[in-house]
């Protein structure tokens, strides 16, 4: 544990999650564009358009309540703190007392939580029927999310992320032990799932009878958009350090040499950039699945946890 | 070393399994072709690895058989059935897909109980892997009864020889290579038979949904 320094670092990380997650996001679009051989807006295009929305004005329902007003706040409030938890580039740092795995799923089923009451409260049609898939969504990913926990804490002892990172950087080779390669893919099918991407939600489509995200916060605007927007890029962000720092989190640094934090953070950028690549390229792959086809995908999704979590009880 | 190996041989199982439980999911006869090929290229690459880390030199000749049969020659035989009943290439399973998929895991984790008093006698670095190939033979046993499709039966037994092989790997570092040639032949030829039965049983009655068989034509 690093006291003094070690917050200051954790805070920076947080921030720069927080400042590169646009840039991610627009990533993954851009290399999608180039795989549809359109010219594709620029990487740093989300930047452009936070700014846009924090300059506008907000446009308020009559028939919205105070709900309305806090759901912005609650949703990124939430995931930064999430952000706070994952471990980006050092990992035993001085929050990773609270870094439960068990704590990072049930914030950021708060920030569902409250985006679905957001979309809800002005009382339109799109906002509903967008909250109730999304709350369908969300109940079925839960139990593929818990054992894929399951079976990651039976590996390394702990639901603890600092520790079982530390646990796989000490023994790299676990990291490619089946209950880990399972438990991968079955968390990669919840983070399409919950982060609104392809085969369950298209993110790069407005107003169709199909969306679910764009769906909830159809009713927002201005800053309160921004805050949304940027809340769901940073839960992306998040989603992606999980995935690879928790199941590769090889190059992760246990010190605080700046040596070995830059050689960190490089490795981490490099696995980010590989996951977005990744997530673009099955985005192009595959066509968005029909609502009802969801639930099997989720079941794909609990099964391989399942699995995980026996292998690893195994092979214990 | 062993380490290493034992790593290998448990994560190729699993994507072997991998690919039988992604093929429950599939819907059309075309993606069950296309997730049987993608185990059987899965299953060559194990076996490849076995022979490298278990210094076999035989078993570099049966990766290199599995990869050519099962996964050239048999998947495009396939597809050319496949491409003749166009018409009709949906599966619809008598079990639903979120139900086939909670069942599937079922039966591996009963293979995991099944396995228990072999994984604790074998000593190879491979037993990790055991009740993987078991729960792999289960899975495609329940792929031949849930699906209804005469072509989807095929696929299945193909499965279960994948299985089998798998086992065989797995356990014994594989059979003499003269055993495994016999099998190979014995897989080949099921495989024309049941290809000509499926041809029969759609000139006969002009659908390949084994549930009509029992309705008479004359």
């Amino acid at each position: 544990m690093f006291r003094g320094p070690g917050v200051a670092i954790e805070i920076a990380q947080s921030l720069l999650a927080l400042m590169l997650a646009p840039a991610l996001v627009g990533l993954v679009r851009w290399i999608k564009a180039r795989l549809q051989s359109r010219q594709g807006a620029p990487v740093w295009m989300p930047y452009a358009q936070l700014r846009r929305l924090f300059r506008k004005q907000v446009v308020v329902s009559p028939h919205a309540s105070w709900v309305f007003h806090v759901a912005p706040f609650v949703v990124f409030g939430a995931t930064l703190v999430v952000s706070l938890l994952v471990p980006i580039a050092v990992t035993p740092l001085p929050f990773n007392d609270v870094a439960d795995l068990f704590t990072l799923v049930y914030l950021l089923m708060l920030a569902t939580v409250f985006l679905a009451l957001g979309g809800l409260d002005p009382g339109s049609a799109f906002g509903g029927m967008g909250s109730s898939r999304e709350m369908t969504i969300a109940a079925l990913s839960e139990p593929a999310v818990a054992l894929a926990i399951l079976s990651l804490a039976m590996v390394s002892g702990s639901t603890n992320l600092g520790e079982i990172a530390a646990r796989t950087v000490a023994d790299p080779a676990a990291a490619l032990s089946p209950g880990y390669a399972l438990a991968f893919v079955s968390l990669f099918i919840v983070m399409l799932a919950e982060t609104g991407r392809l085969p369950v939600d298209n993110p790069s489509t407005h107003l169709e009878l199909t969306m679910i995200h764009e769906a909830m916060v159809l009713e927002y605007s201005g800053p309160y958009l921004a805050l949304l927007e940027w809340a769901s890029w940073l839960k992306f962000f998040v989603f992606c350090v999980l995935a690879s720092n928790l199941f590769v989190p090889w190059g992760l640094s246990t010190s605080l040499e700046p040596g070995a934090l830059a050689v960190a953070l490089a490795t981490t950028l490099i696995k980010l950039v590989v996951l977005a690549a990744a997530v673009a390229v099955l985005e192009t792959r595959v066509a968005k699945l029909r609502l009802f086809r969801v639930p099997e995908l989720l079941a794909v999704s609990f099964v391989l946890g399942l699995l995980a979590a026996a292998s690893s009880f195994a092979l214990r | 070393m062993d380490h290493v190996f034992s790593h290998v041989a448990v994560l190729g199982s699993s994507g072997v399994l991998l690919c039988g439980i992604i093929l429950l999911w599939r819907r059309s006869l075309p993606s069950y072709i296309t997730a049987f090929r993608w185990q059987s290229i899965t299953l060559a690459g194990l076996t490849a690895g076995v022979a490298y880390f278990g210094e076999d030199r035989n078993l570099y000749w049966v990766a290199a058989m599995i990869l050519a049969l099962k996964g050239l020659v048999m998947p495009r035989l396939l597809e050319r059935m496949v491409r003749r009943f166009m018409a009709d290439s949906e599966v619809r399973p008598y079990v639903n897909t979120a139900s086939s998929l909670v069942i599937s895991g079922v039966l591996v984790l009963l293979a995991y109980a099944a396995a228990r008093p072999i994984q604790a006698l074998a000593t190879s670095p491979t037993r990790g892997g055991v009740p993987l190939a078991l729960g792999l033979i289960f899975v495609s046993l329940f792929v031949i009864v849930s699906r209804r499709k005469a072509i989807t039966q095929v696929i299945g037994f193909l499965m279960l020889e994948n299985g089998i092989a798998l086992l065989a790997v797995l356990g014994t570092y594989g059979v003499p290579l003269i055993v495994e040639l016999g099998v190979f032949l014995d897989a080949l030829m099921g495989f024309l038979v049941m290809q000509i039965f499926v041809y029969d049983i759609h000139d006969t009655f002009s659908t390949i949904d084994v549930d009509v068989l029992n309705r008479l034509k004359h």
